[in-house]
């Protein structure tokens, strides 16, 4: 699964840490989700999407 | 109470148990450091439900998840093997099955094995806790936990 919240992040001028700091994760876990090396639960997906006001299809793009 | 705290009462509760341990042995008495264990444990797992500055989130309780239960699979083999073995030597004494009349000279007699086997067990134990940190860190490195920083 591909995703764009680098991409998002980088709009909203957020580091790693700000946004997993947002999220309550840790950074590793932002870190992880845009290296593709981990695919986030549904609720945690839902939250990236709904803290930068998209829909979940907007930042996660499954192939 | 902070993660460093909690790490400076594991270690405390470490050497308590050290200490209980000996005791055991000099008073030949095996409750003492099974209740004292027991004790420590159940004082580590309440004092860390108190910790506040901990920082867990969905990908690190995956990982802790993924090697538990690889540790497990792999391991209850190993334990299962043992266990049989042990258990012919149980079946193999007059409370079990009856024994044939010529033993080998190498099969076991009746002395006390338990004491060995607790150790032996121990041993085992140590074996999860290795085989344990070592599937955490596959899955550690699988899921990014070590990667580097592009920002």
């Amino acid at each position: 699964m591909k995703n764009k919240i680098k991409v998002f992040r980088a709009m909203h001028d957020l580091t790693q840490e700000a946004l997993a700091q947002e999220l309550k994760v840790t950074r590793q876990t932002i870190l992880a989700i845009e290296k593709g090396k981990y695919d986030p639960s549904l609720e945690l997906a839902f939250k990236i999407a709904r803290f930068f006001g998209v829909s979940v299809e907007e930042v996660f793009i499954y192939d | 109470m902070k993660q460093n705290t909690f790490y400076l009462l594991a270690g405390i509760v470490g050497l308590i148990e050290v200490g209980l341990f000996w005791l055991s042995v000099v008073l030949r008495n095996p409750l003492i450091i099974t209740a004292g264990f027991i004790m420590g444990v159940g004082l580590l797992y309440v004092a860390r439900m108190t910790v506040t500055d901990i920082r867990e989130d969905e990908r690190a309780v995956l990982i802790s998840q993924k090697a538990g239960s690889r540790t497990l699979e792999v391991f209850w083999v190993l334990f299962f093997a043992v266990s049989l073995g042990s258990a012919v030597i149980g079946f193999g004494t007059p409370l079990g099955l009856p024994r044939p009349r010529e033993l080998p000279r190498d099969f076991p007699r009746d002395e006390p094995h338990l004491g060995y086997f607790g150790i032996f067990q121990m041993i085992m134990l140590c074996c999860i806790a290795f085989l344990y940190i070592g599937f955490r860190v596959y899955y550690a490195r699988k899921y990014g936990e070590w990667d580097s920083d592009e920002e």
